[in-house]
C-alpha cells in the first residue's frame, strides 16, 4: 500500500514538475534572462541617481569561491564585467565577507580596491560605496558604486540609498534561484519517494526534457514560434507595440469564438493553454 | 537570614548587600570630567575582533601587544597566534588607530576573523568572540556582523557571557535592514554613524536598538600597508565610541558593562 500511495505520489510530482518545465520553458524564451535584465536596470538606475562614473554588481559564485562582477554601468564600468575576485579581497570583499556598508575616497594612491582589479579595468576610482546585497540570511553579493561626479565622496545617505538598490537586487536574485531550487528540491522529492524497493525515477533534467520534447511536435512547436517572435517584438517601439496588442486582441476574440462553436478536445501534444 | 529565604536573583538588593549598589551617583552629577577626566585609558585591554591591525602601523603607535588569527578547521575553528600582525583588508587597522587616538595607553589586541578561507565564515568570527570573552578583554571592538539566523542562538549565548563576565561589547549597527548579530541584542553598545567631523562627539538614542552615534562619516583612518584613506560607515563610528569607553573602564575598573553604557549615555552629547 505505501508503495502504490508512493508511487501515486510519484506521478503527481512528475505531472506537477512537466508543468513547471512548461512554464519556465516559456517564460525563458520570452523574457531572456530576468535576473540578468532587472539586476541591469538596477546598476543602470543606481549610475544615474548617483550621477557616478558607474556601477556594479558582484555576486559569490561557491563553486570557484570567487566574488564575480556579472553586470555593470555607466561610461568606467564595462572594464570589470566577467572578472573575479577572491571573497576576501579588497572592499568588495570586506563587505561581502563582514556585511557592513562602506565608503572611501581620496583612494587612487593606494591597494585598498585591490589595485590588480583596477589595473585589469584601467580605471583607478577616486571614490566608491559598497554594499552588501543580503538576503533573509545570508549576504550573496556586493554592489559597488564608484565615482560620484557631483562630489568628492559618498555620504551616509548615499550609503542608505546604495542599500536600497542593493535590496532590489537581492530580490530579484532570490526569485530566479528560487525558481532554479524548485527543480532540485522536486528532484530529491522524487528521490525519496521512489522508496529503496523502487527502480531509479527519472531524473528531473530527463522529466523536463521529455516535457520539452512533448510540446516541440505538431501544433506546439507554433507556440514556441510565437513565444520566440514574442521575444524579439519586446523591443519594437511603442507604436509597433500598439499594432501587436491590437492584432493579438483580434486573434484572441477570433479563437473565443472558434471555441465556442466546437467545443472538442485536442489530440496530441500538450495543450497549449497549459503554456500560458 | 539564609540564602534560601531570598528569591532567586535578589541577593544584591538584599541585607549588607545593597551597600554595593550604591557606587554611582544621581545621572545628572556624571559628566565627563567624572567618567573619564584624566585617563588615557592604562590598564584597558581593547579587543579588535576585525580583519587584523598591522603592528607597525604609525596610527596604531606600538598599542598592539597581541595578535591573533582564527583558523578554520575540520571541528570547530580555533584561535591561533598571528606573529606576522597584517591586516588583510586595512579595516582592522582603521579601528585600532581611532581607539588608539582616543585611549593612547590603551592595549589593544587584534583577533582577525578574515582571511582566505571563506568556510563558515560566520563562525569564525563567533569563535573569534568567544576567544575575546574567555580572555577577559575589557572592551571588544565589533565593527561587523553577523547575518546567519543559524548563529543567533550563539550569538545571543555570548553577548550575555560576555555581559556577565564583565566584557564590554561595542558593535556596529548594520544599516540593511534584517538580522545582525551580535549588534541588535540589547547588551552590547550598538553603535551607528553621525556627521559632526568630532571624535568627542557622540549621542545616545533613547530609542533602540542602536542606542548611539558615534562620528563615522568622511573619517581619516589607517588603511593597509601603512597608508591612510577616508572611510565612511558604522563601522567607524564604533572605534570612537570603543574608544570612550576605554577612557571609562580606565578610570572606573569596577564599572560594570551596564554602567559603562550609562556613563557613556549620561556624558553624549545633548
Amino acid at each position: 500500500m505505501a508503495a502504490d500511495r508512493r508511487r501515486r505520489l510519484g506521478r503527481d510530482a512528475v505531472s506537477l514538475l512537466e508543468a513547471i518545465a512548461l512554464r519556465a520553458e516559456v517564460g525563458r524564451r520570452v523574457q531572456g534572462d530576468s535576473a540578468n535584465a532587472v539586476l541591469r536596470s538596477i546598476v543602470e538606475a543606481t549610475v544615474t541617481l548617483f550621477d557616478a562614473e558607474a556601477a556594479s554588481i558582484a555576486l559569490y559564485d561557491a563553486a570557484s569561491d570567487r566574488l564575480v562582477f556579472e553586470v555593470a554601468a555607466g561610461e568606467q564600468g564595462q572594464g570589470v564585467l566577467g572578472i573575479s575576485i577572491a571573497p576576501d579581497q579588497g572592499i568588495a570583499g570586506y563587505v561581502f565577507r563582514t556585511g557592513q556598508a562602506l565608503a572611501l575616497s581620496d583612494v587612487a594612491q593606494d591597494a585598498r580596491f585591490g589595485r590588480a582589479v583596477a589595473e585589469q579595468t584601467a580605471y583607478l576610482p577616486r571614490s566608491i560605496v559598497a554594499v552588501p546585497l543580503v538576503t533573509d540570511d545570508r549576504t550573496i553579493g556586493v554592489l559597488e558604486v564608484l565615482d560620484k561626479r557631483s562630489a568628492a565622496a559618498f555620504s551616509l545617505r548615499d550609503i542608505e540609498l546604495a542599500s536600497v538598490f542593493a535590496r532590489q537586487a537581492a530580490t530579484a536574485i532570490t526569485a530566479t534561484r528560487v525558481e532554479r531550487d524548485v527543480a532540485s528540491l522536486l528532484d530529491s522529492a522524487l528521490r525519496a519517494l521512489a522508496g529503496p524497493g523502487d527502480p531509479e525515477p527519472a531524473t528531473v533534467s530527463e522529466i523536463v526534457a521529455a516535457a520539452i520534447e512533448d510540446v516541440g511536435r505538431d501544433d506546439a512547436s507554433r507556440l514556441w514560434a510565437l513565444a520566440d517572435v514574442i521575444a524579439r517584438v519586446r523591443a519594437a517601439d511603442p507604436g509597433q507595440l500598439e499594432l501587436v496588442i491590437d492584432i493579438l486582441g483580434a486573434l484572441d476574440r477570433q479563437t473565443g469564438r472558434d471555441r465556442s462553436r466546437r467545443r472538442r478536445p485536442r489530440s496530441g501534444g500538450a495543450d497549449p493553454r497549459e503554456t500560458r | 537570614m539564609t540564602e534560601l529565604d531570598v528569591p532567586a536573583w535578589s541577593e544584591p538588593f538584599v541585607g549588607d548587600r545593597r551597600t554595593e549598589l550604591g557606587r554611582l551617583g544621581p545621572f545628572e552629577a556624571v559628566d565627563r570630567e567624572f567618567a573619564f577626566g584624566g585617563s588615557d585609558g592604562s590598564g584597558v585591554r581593547v579587543a579588535i575582533v576585525d580583519s587584523g591591525v598591522e603592528r607597525d602601523h604609525p596610527a596604531v603607535g606600538g598599542a598592539l601587544v597581541g595578535s591573533f588569527r582564527v583558523e578554520p578547521t575540520d571541528e570547530d575553528p580555533i584561535v591561533v597566534e598571528d606573529p606576522d600582525a597584517i591586516d588583510v583588508v586595512g579595516h582592522g587597522t582603521a579601528c585600532a588607530g581611532i581607539i588608539h587616538a582616543l585611549a593612547p595607553a590603551a592595549e589593544l589586541v587584534s583577533v582577525r576573523v578574515l582571511g582566505p578561507d571563506n568556510r563558515g565564515k560566520g563562525t569564525n568570527f563567533a569563535a573569534g568572540l568567544i576567544w575575546a570573552i574567555e580572555q577577559g578583554i575589557t572592551v571588544v571592538n565589533l565593527s561587523l556582523s553577523s547575518r546567519s539566523e543559524e548563529l543567533f542562538g550563539l550569538f545571543h549565548e555570548l553577548t550575555d557571557e560576555a555581559y556577565f563576565g564583565n566584557v564590554l561589547l561595542v558593535s556596529a549597527a548594520n544599516n540593511v535592514p534584517g538580522p545582525s548579530y551580535p549588534s541588535l541584542f540589547s547588551s552590547v553598545v550598538s553603535v551607528a554613524a553621525h556627521d559632526v567631523a568630532d571624535p568627542w562627539t557622540w549621542y545616545y538614542n533613547p530609542r533602540p536598538p542602536v542606542e548611539f552615534g558615534g562620528y563615522g562619516l568622511d573619517v581619516d583612518v589607517a588603511w593597509k600597508d601603512g597608508e591612510r584613506t577616508v572611510a565612511t560607515g558604522n563601522s567607524f563610528a564604533a572605534p570612537h565610541i570603543t574608544g570612550i569607553a576605554a577612557l571609562i573602564r580606565a578610570k572606573h575598573p569596577s564599572a560594570t558593562p551596564f554602567e559603562v553604557k550609562a556613563m557613556l549615555a549620561a556624558t553624549a552629547n545633548r
